[in-house]
């Protein structure tokens, strides 16, 4: 198929999913028991208090009227102002969005700089104890939950040996480079243990492949049969997963923004669930579905590079 | 009688100097205050917000006519230098300070202060606190520095709610200026950039990661040195939900103070060199709110309605075991509904002490004698609520009720609670005015919220409320709140708790920070060593 049609017929698709997703987060935040008005007023409020604070927030409005509303904030993009921090919900996004981004990026970076020389050394050295204690590591670091793994770096590095400031973000890029060094690695190192796992049993099929052999029995160098015929193919797999993935990196940063006090769109979302902030969740979901389909297309065209039979 | 300038009390100076360092080391001047908190400011407007996290820091942006004192039971002058309250209590004339200006030069006015209270009282824009305010009948100016309010009716606490957050003073040239068509679109966009009165003025915002409040230069309040409050150029607020991270966070040395430390890590801070760990007294108690209907919602009959039975549970519950296992023996038991720290507290010692035998009487007395099973709600993940229920399952196993907990995030617990679809629930309460009469509103005067939601309705406990609002004379008021009090201990409503006092952790290095019993974060005199 062309090009320009394979790309059209994607965007359709994502526009499609992520219609789907948004409408159904609008209804699932509406079954929900609680409401914002109730949220903001706590304990303290007298049913005249949340009635007036319901008319004030427009929530008392009928369930239709409000998908009506909803409907046309998708299509103009515009998400309206955050119920319960009053403030426009695109200036909350892009406020918080580069800082998720950017601990994401750098767990999934670190992640492959973990995983590939390891899965390496594991499949070359297969059965030996070096093979033996990296299994070890990676069974370690994918059984350990989360924010335990925080925790721990958190007292050790950071509190204990100071190399690394606890939590928070700093002022520059550079600055957030060292800042997010941790929780990038928290949230990498589980990521790693899978991506490991994954690229060691390709590369040992891989490696026993009869091409392979033909191509070591060629005369061709052992460094270029690996990055050529070895890793090239064994890699499919692997970047099918590192994108799948993804998904789950978005969902640990929630965890981890939490332990470092992170202001990143993972604990925006967290924080806004718990207060039934619907503008908040809405706009971040249909942000964080358009950017997971962006990936996955990313993914089918890396895909396609290393596969030729894969692009169509 | 004229009454004037009721001044901090005496009782306040001891509380201030256990605080503070020796009388020999005089404030130093500069420096940024780090103060890691749990939860971030919402809206900034001191009439449109209802939660802590924004009350607790007001008072540094908005200064009020008058000011809590530090030990939290009395009153100071704040912006006015003086007031005085007619004999039958319809004119209070307030008397303002001279010179006295926002945090961006320009002066206070006595339009001002008018422009403020006629907003913070108002039923369209006064926001939840407006009541407080509602004994006020119209506000009059005289001349550049008198402000007189015509009540309505003689309000016995119209001087504490002057104090009172909601009542902080703001510019009108300023709010009106703000973009937007309405109110409250003004107030949003003022609220995200406010210039207040207070000792402090906002600089920057980072929502839920940062929050630097600089030092206001046009602060009238002079410190030690003669020269203007406050010592700080700043305080930086870092929002750290975690409460380890917030606990690490002080340790190395990256903050100077936190708040809401875990009951459970008192005591080992208070062993770490450098670091002061600080129960501050508070106006909070922990309870324990009963269903009093005489059937749920669901339709099943209700055994939490019959009076015995509730003296019964109440009696079996351990107050002095239950502050063990949630606060590790920092709190104290409660000696009536409302925290001991409000005006017109009164105490006949703990209410309803550890006595099973009495307990075993009283359940065999009432319609349950065999026990029963009762359905606790409790939020989910909180480490305390599980204590608190575990701690009751065991206590009241003895008498045959069975505790069934029933675990549920914070928005879907409340929307059962206000719609009474619960039997038993844990709860929490601190006050936010000096005085008894919020609490009792809410709590035990059933026309304002079915007392606490419970359903709890003594016909004479609303009449004394209702006379107790008119009531200018201290003295008969506190008969009046005495008879209140001891109504609701023997009908009991709730399974009493306990006190318990803020937890704040800080560096050594940081002097005469006070968190007052409402809690409001009081940073006007604090410095910091070098």
């Amino acid at each position: 198929m062309h090009l320009a049609g394979i790309l059209g017929r994607r965007l359709g698709q994502i526009a499609v999913t992520v219609l789907v997703v948004a409408v159904l987060v609008f209804l699932l935040m509406r079954m929900l028991p609680g409401d914002p008005a109730i949220m903001l007023l706590g304990d303290r409020a007298t049913d005249a208090d949340i009635e007036r604070l319901r008319a004030e927030l427009r929530v008392d409005e009928p369930i239709a009227a409000q998908f009506g509303e909803f409907l046309l904030r998708m299509v103009t993009l515009h998400f309206g102002d955050s119920i319960s921090m009053r403030i426009p919900v695109s200036r909350l996004i892009l406020d918080r969005l580069p800082v998720t981004l950017m601990l994401t990026g750098m767990a999934a970076v670190l992640a492959l700089l973990i995983s590939v020389p390891l899965a390496f050394v594991a499949a070359l050295r297969q059965g030996g104890w070096v093979d033996a204690a990296i299994r070890v590591f990676a069974q370690l670091s994918v059984s350990m939950p989360v924010f335990y793994i925080g925790l721990v770096l958190l007292i050790t590095l950071a509190a204990g040996l100071r190399w690394f400031p606890v939590g928070g973000i700093g002022e520059s890029f550079w600055e957030d480079l060292y800042y997010l060094f941790l929780p990038a690695l928290t949230l990498a190192l589980s990521l790693a243990a899978i991506l490991l796992r994954n690229l060691r049993e390709s590369l040992i099929e891989v490696m026993h492949a009869e091409y392979v052999g033909f191509a070591t029995a060629k005369g061709l160098p052992h460094g270029l049969v690996l990055r050529r015929h070895v890793l090239r193919n064994a890699w499919v797999s692997t970047v099918t997963l590192l994108g799948l993935q993804i998904g789950s990196l978005v969902g640990g940063a929630v965890i981890t923004e939490t332990v470092f006090a992170i202001p990143g769109i993972g604990r925006l979302m967290i924080d806004s669930i718990f207060a039934r902030d619907y503008a908040v969740v809405q706009g971040l979901t249909v942000v964080l579905a358009v950017m997971v389909s962006i990936v996955f297309l990313a993914l089918d065209a890396i895909q396609a590079m290393l596969d030729p039979r894969l692009g169509t | 009688m004229k009454r004037r300038d009721i001044l901090a009390s005496a009782a306040a100076l001891p509380f201030l100097s256990a605080l503070s360092t020796p009388a020999y080391a005089a404030p130093r001047r500069g420096g940024t205050l780090v103060f890691a908190r749990a939860m971030d400011c919402i809206f900034l407007d001191p009439t449109q917000t209802s939660q802590n996290a924004d009350i607790w820091i007001s008072l540094n942006l908005y200064d009020t006519l008058m000011q809590p004192t530090v030990d939290g039971q009395g009153l100071q002058p704040g912006l006015a230098e003086s007031h005085e309250i007619s004999d039958d209590g319809l004119t209070v004339t307030f008397k303002m300070r001279p010179g006295i200006k926002f945090a961006d030069g320009s002066p206070i006015q006595v339009s001002d202060v008018k422009w403020s209270l006629d907003r913070a009282r108002s039923k369209e824009d006064g926001g939840s606190f407006a009541f407080l305010l509602a004994a006020i009948g119209s506000i009059e100016t005289v001349g550049t520095d008198t402000v007189i309010l015509k009540m309505a009716r003689p309000d016995p606490t119209i001087l504490q709610a002057v104090a009172t957050f909601n009542a902080g003073i703001m510019s009108e040239k300023l709010l009106m200026a703000a973009p937007g068509a309405s109110m409250l679109e003004k107030a949003k966009a003022f609220a995200d950039k406010p210039v207040g009165s207070g000792p402090f003025v906002l600089t920057s915002w980072r929502r839920n990661s940062e929050m630097v409040l600089s030092r206001n230069p046009h602060y009238w309040k002079k410190g030690e040195d003669g020269q203007p409050l406050p010592y700080l150029d700043a305080i930086r607020c870092v929002i750290i939900p975690d409460d380890a991270t917030r606990i690490l966070r002080l340790r190395a040395g990256e903050a100077h103070l936190t708040e809401f430390v875990p009951y459970a890590r008192v005591n080992e801070l208070k062993q770490v060199p450098g670091i002061k760990m600080v129960l501050f007294p508070a106006s909070q108690v922990h309870y324990f709110a009963l269903n009093n209907r005489p059937t749920l919602n669901d339709g099943t009959k209700n055994p939490l309605s019959d009076k015995k039975v509730r003296q019964a549970l109440n009696y079996a519950t351990n107050k002095q075991a239950l502050i063990q296992v949630v606060t590790h023996g920092v709190a104290t038991p409660s000696q009536s509904f409302m925290p001991m720290s409000t005006p017109l507290a009164y105490s006949n010692g703990p209410l309803y002490p550890y006595d099973l035998a009495r307990a075993k009487k009283l359940l065999s007395e009432s319609s349950y004698p065999g026990g029963f099973e009762v359905t606790c709600m409790a939020l989910a993940g909180n480490a305390d609520d599980a204590a608190k229920i575990a701690a009751l399952q065991q206590m009241w196993a003895p008498l045959g009720v069975k505790v069934k907990i029933e675990q549920l995030e914070s928005a879907t617990r409340l929307a059962k609670y206000n719609n009474n679809d619960f039997q038993m629930r844990t709860s929490l309460w601190t006050n936010d005015i000096n005085d008894p009469r919020q609490i009792t509103s809410i709590m035990a005067y059933y026309p304002s919220r079915q007392s606490g939601r419970t359903g709890w309705n003594d016909a004479r406990t609303n009449e004394l409320f209702e006379m107790s609002e008119k009531e200018l004379d201290v003295e008969k008021r506190r008969a009046l709140y005495k008879e209140i009090q001891e109504r609701f201990a023997e009908d009991a409503p709730f399974i009493f708790g306990m006190d318990v006092p803020y937890p704040i952790a800080m560096s050594d290095k940081v002097h005469d920070f006070v968190q007052i019993p409402l809690g409001n974060n009081i940073f006007v005199n604090t410095w910091l060593d070098a």
